[in-house]
């Protein structure tokens, strides 16, 4: 257990640490100052990246994986999509000196209040704290042994943990569905209300040849990469949420090279939704037949009737049918969000 | 050699800042593209530095591949963006400057 920190101590790499932790609070300062509101996205797309390198320095490698895959790559694309219906000029509220005296002390008392508490976190990599002293010791030594899967996160995340994944997993359907309720406009209303759709100047869309013989090149490969990224999460960074990330973002790569039209002939607008659902039902439904094998819920190692192999690796069978789900659920949230944000829930074209 | 790298490392993030400052001050759209690729593409590189300084470059190869693969899309998404809602000129705005 040493030896594998050990690695990481000895390195030159402080310089490395200062450096973007700097580089993050500048670039956390240029994106909330920043009036061109398509600037501030790149700015915050470069700043998590830089979150992205600072989770990989502290060996948190799946965390830097979501963080490129989420925070770097897709959020980058809603907010994109969501300035093209909102337009990318922020307009400065007049006024209101009293407000922003008041904005100013509170986040004043929240700020010293924060540093106030600052003292008292454990040491960076400290061993004696709770968090390092009371169950992670157990995972580290335990999990081959239990599971076979050699990447302690993933068998965390999926076995130890699985009620945690499970209501994460349900979150982001929710999330999905309150997107969905927020923004989609019902059909009879569209074609009596407005005709706004038809106001917004436009080109015709998917007019780029390069464009979109480049993305019919590039989608099969992001798909077969998210697919091994699910499948081999046992051993590597990755897994169920980043494998999804990708797969989700190679059908909004097709969404945005070619039209949302194409898309939406291949995955009807029911479909998706059918499979946003279907994704955390797969997750629930393996917990339950644990529950009909004899076991407890989400206790995959009584799976071993009907997986292969003994229980130690039905419980690394299980992790996987679980990650499969949780893709299931990323890949056709993302894009739902991603549609119902860029045709404004019109479900009709967009960016 | 890790010394190098550590350097290289520092040297490249400078260069994504001299570059972010054309992504910000623009002035047309055709900088900020170019721009957010050219960080796009560092940050690639970057990774791989910090999985050789860490000593694990065949899982920053993973990141690395999905960063790029989804730094596609961003540009992919920035140019649609720009080609529904703005010409290719440069930006006009009352106080002269696009951005404060």
């Amino acid at each position: 257990m040493e030896k594998g920190f050990q690695i990481v101590s000895t390195l030159p790499i402080w310089q490395f640490d200062v450096l973007l932790l700097i580089l993050v609070v500048l670039f956390a300062v240029v994106a909330l100052s920043i009036r061109n509101l398509m600037g501030a996205a790149v700015v915050f797309g470069a700043y998590s990246f830089m979150m992205c390198l600072i989770w990989a320095g502290m060996g948190a490698v799946d965390v830097a994986f979501t963080e490129a895959a989420v925070g770097a790559g897709v959020s980058t694309v809603f907010v994109v999509s969501t300035l093209y219906n909102t337009g990318a000029t922020m307009h400065r509220r007049a006024g209101g000196v009293a407000f922003k005296l008041f904005v100013g002390v509170v986040v004043t008392v929240a700020g010293v209040f924060l540093l106030s508490a600052l003292p008292d976190l454990p040491d960076w990599g400290d061993p004696d704290s709770p968090v390092n002293a009371a169950v992670a010791p157990y995972y580290i030594t335990h999990t081959i042994a239990d599971t076979h899967v050699p990447n302690v996160v993933t068998s965390v995340l999926a076995d130890y943990r699985g009620f945690d994944t499970l209501l994460e997993t349900t979150v982001v359907f929710i999330a999905c569905i309150a997107i969905y309720s927020i923004l989609r406009v019902d059909k009879a209303k569209l074609e009596t209300g407005e005709p706004a759709a038809a106001a917004v100047p436009r080109y015709d869309p998917g007019d780029s040849l390069i464009v979109r013989q480049a993305s019919r090149f590039m989608v099969p490969f992001m798909q077969l990469f998210a697919l091994y990224v699910i499948a081999h999460g046992h051993y590597s960074p990755g897994g169920g949420f980043q494998g999804g990330v990708i797969l989700g973002a190679s059908l909004i790569l097709l969404a945005i090279s070619f039209d949302l039209k194409f898309l939406l002939r291949q995955w009807s607008e029911k479909t998706l939704m059918l499979l946003v659902a279907a994704g955390v039902f797969l997750y629930a439904a393996v917990g339950l037949a644990c529950v009909f094998m004899g076991g407890n819920y989400l206790d995959y190692g009584f799976l071993n009737s009907i997986l292969p192999g003994e229980r130690d690796m039905a419980r690394s069978h299980g992790i996987l049918l679980v990650e499969i789900g949780v893709g299931i659920t990323v890949m056709f949230s993302m894009l739902a969000i991603h549609i119902n944000l860029a045709s404004n829930g019109r479900f009709d074209r967009g960016l | 050699m890790n010394t190098f790298i550590t350097a290289a490392g520092v040297a490249l993030i400078g260069l994504m800042l001299l570059v972010l400052i054309r992504a910000i001050k623009g002035p047309t759209v055709i900088d900020r593209l170019v721009a957010i690729n050219v960080i796009g593409t560092k940050s690639i590189v970057l990774l791989l530095f910090a999985g050789i300084l860490f000593g694990q470059l065949e899982m920053f190869v993973d990141i690395a591949l999905g960063y790029g693969l989804l730094n596609y899309i961003v540009s992919i998404a920035a140019s649609r963006y720009y080609q529904h809602r703005k010409s290719l000129e440069p930006e006009h705005s009352p106080g002269g400057s696009p951005v404060s």
